[in-house]
């Protein structure tokens, strides 16, 4: 312990003493490790965001989207889901406490007085606000006679509240959608924006029975179910059952596509990882060869210095230090190095990461984590690419080291 | 007891087919106290007998024991210990680390002991003012003359408390006053009981020494040495 502190000690002096063989390895190694110091924030940003999401999803919570997955994907949004699927998937389905059947339309004109706005319009039943976790904070929320009895009544985004009634309390007004007047009975707490840029607080919320009747003249279908089931475990079982379920219902044969789409907080989870990974990928093979590069130059600046110094590895020897003492110094004058550059890159990387969030909306977040990635790495690389210079080092044979000086 | 034993010692080195002599047969011992000159031509073999002496290197035959210990079949790491333990080296061109001060340059011996000792730095201190560069102690190597920077290297020398002292052209790159200084310093050593074998072309800087030993293609001759012997009455060792 105590060769080891004294070692230690003797490996920062020549660290210090050997500048310009300093700057260049902790300058490439702090480029290194910044790369993989934002990686690693980028990636838990990422997955803090999904859990954000999945989160507000809700862990227990199903999407049933109308339209086959083939059909979405040319644009197409067809209508497959009906007003009897809805109650049909609520007799079968006891344990699924809420189940909020939604038809949206996008781009409605909307006015009071001469405030004139366009947002969207979502219809649905009183069990919205409750099945998105999102509270009415002013006024009241949807109930179940506003369905029953198609009433004009409407709750209100955040957004939409300023557009329409800027400062003065929206509560019990009435606005036109398109020609309905409408009244507003409560307002939406404010949400924000979704990574994707959605203002989720531009919408009004109207009884499903009024939207469909008196905006989109529609007296089948609606585009969408939301589920949310007792038991947040049993997701992937609730999953397969609905499905059946539906493809039986809809009489579809096997080897047919589903002709509507599911949509879980596994699937959210996926879906963001898959749009990280491609990011960190990029960044990742960038630090990687950093790296590399970093230590490939360590090595040679190492090596140069092993023969550069083989006049105080003789002396040493000589004053009795033993071949693992040499390799011990030369290994911690390595690691001290590429520890100053993983902590300067660490401090790059985040300096860095706020740029990437601007230029390309990418959640990153720093913890402990990126930065014992960080440490980690730089030390490895000091540990794997000094290992040869310090072994050279330990090898020099103080006679000849000695004889040369 | 001999501190020094060299029994039918040779050093071979053998490049292609040619097999190089560097020490023939040796047979020598140096009791503690001495104060011996190793002179002799160039390539007569003076290093290769110092490198053996101090445990940088083994005999290829024979039989070499230092301070009772038979070093002929030790292990790098054994041998390592015995330099740290046994021998201080002085050399021609000093090896002073560049990067260190004269106080850290001393104190370089005490990182590599098994056992720790305590009070290193004030026992470095002492050393440095023995050789009378008490007020230098933070200077570098390259703020010192060469004088200075030898003196330096011989405290580090001392540092341990070897026996034995080896010295190779200590002098070499000294002009002939400062070396004259050396060399009283040297003696001042051995006249307080060290154990000291200096390798020199010089016969001044020999005459120092009460034995001299002439190596020609690697034989030792003994050689009778101007001044009479000193008897080997206890000293006390040098203290710091
Ligand atoms: N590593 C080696 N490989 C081959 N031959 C060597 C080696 N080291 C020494 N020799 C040879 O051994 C002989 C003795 O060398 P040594 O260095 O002991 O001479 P020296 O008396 O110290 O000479 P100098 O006065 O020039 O320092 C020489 O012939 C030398 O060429
Ligand atoms: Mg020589």
């Amino acid at each position: 312990m105590r060769r080891f502190i004294s070692s230690l000690h003797q490996a920062l002096k020549a660290v210090r003493a050997f500048k310009l063989r300093a700057v260049f390895c902790i300058a490439s190694v702090a480029l290194g490790i910044s790369a993989i110091t934002v990686i690693v924030a980028a990636t838990e940003g990422a997955y803090r965001r999904a859990y954000e999401m999945v989160d507000r999803f809700g862990p227990d919570a199903m999407l049933v989207l109308g339209g086959s997955a083939e059909a979405r994907a040319i644009g197409r949004r067809d209508k497959t889901i009906t007003v009897q699927d809805v109650e049909a998937l609520r007799q079968a389905f006891p344990t699924a406490y809420l189940l909020v059947p939604m038809s949206s339309v996008r781009e409605v004109n909307i006015s009071y007085g001469n405030r004139r706005h366009q947002t969207r319009v979502t219809g649905t039943t009183e069990g919205y606000s409750r099945s998105w976790s999102w509270p009415v904070v002013d006024g009241r929320d949807l109930s179940e006679a506003d369905v029953k009895g198609m009433r004009n009544v409407a709750l209100i985004g955040a957004q939409v509240a300023r557009e329409l009634f800027a400062n003065t309390d929206p509560i019990g007004k009435f606005f036109f959608v398109r020609n309905v007047a409408v009244r507003v009975v409560g307002v939406l707490e404010e949400r924000g924006t979704t990574g994707a840029g959605h203002n989720l607080d531009d919408r009004i919320v109207m009884p499903i029975t009024t939207a469909m009747k008196k905006l989109m003249n529609e007296k089948t279908y609606v585009n969408a179910v939301r589920i949310r089931f007792l038991d947040a475990r049993n997701m992937g079982r609730y999953r397969q059952e609905v499905r059946a379920f539906l493809r039986q219902r809809h009489g579809l044969k096997p080897g047919q596509p589903d002709d509507f789409r599911l949509l879980s907080s596994e699937e959210i989870i996926r879906f963001l990882v898959a749009l990280t990974g491609s990011l960190v990928i990029f960044i990742g093979i960038t630090g990687v060869m950093a790296l590399v590069v970093a230590g490939f130059v360590l090595a040679n600046l190492f090596l140069l210095s092993v023969s550069e110094r083989s006049g105080e590895i003789g002396i040493r020897r000589a004053v009795g230090a033993r071949r693992r003492d040499i390799l011990f110094q030369f290994l911690l004058e390595a690691i001290a190095l590429t520890l100053v550059g993983g902590l300067l890159g660490f401090v790059l990387g985040v300096a860095a990461g706020p740029l990437l969030k601007l230029a390309a909306d990418f959640p990153i977040y720093f913890s402990w984590k990126a930065f014992a990635a960080g440490l980690i790495l730089s030390m490895l690389v000091g540990l794997i690419f000094g290992l040869q210079p310090a072994r050279r080092a330990a090898a020099v044979h103080p006679i000849q080291a000695i004889r040369s000086g | 007891m001999s501190l020094c034993v060299l029994e039918k010692v040779s050093k071979t080195y053998t490049t292609g087919d040619l097999v190089v002599y560097a020490l023939r047969q040796v047979d020598l011992t140096i009791d503690p106290g001495e104060f011996v000159a190793v002179m002799g031509p160039s390539g007569s073999g003076k290093t290769t007998l110092m490198n053996i002496l101090g445990c940088l290197d083994v005999p290829s035959s024979g039989r070499y024991a230092l301070a009772g210990k038979d070093v002929t079949a030790m292990d790098d790491d054994e041998l390592s210990r015995m330099r740290s333990e046994h021998i201080g080296f002085i050399f021609q061109s000093f090896h002073l680390l560049p990067y260190a001060t004269a106080l850290e340059n001393v104190l370089l011996p005490t990182l590599y002991l098994e056992r720790p000792v305590d009070g290193g730095k004030s026992r470095a201190l002492e050393l440095l003012s023995l050789v009378g560069l008490e007020d230098r102690a933070h200077f570098r190597p390259n703020q010192l003359s060469g004088g200075q920077q030898q003196r330096v290297a011989i405290a580090r020398a001392l540092m341990n408390d070897p026996e034995l002292v080896l010295a190779d052209e200590p002098t070499g790159a000294l002009d002939t006053t400062t070396a004259a200084g050396i060399m009283r310093l040297l003696s001042s050593l051995n006249e307080r009981g060290k154990t000291i074998v200096v390798v020199t072309h010089d016969p001044e800087v020999a005459a120092y020494a009460r034995r001299v030993i002439r190596m020609r293609d690697g034989v030792p001759t003994e050689q009778p040495s101007g001044r009479t012997p000193r008897p080997l009455t206890a000293h006390p060792p040098v203290t710091p």
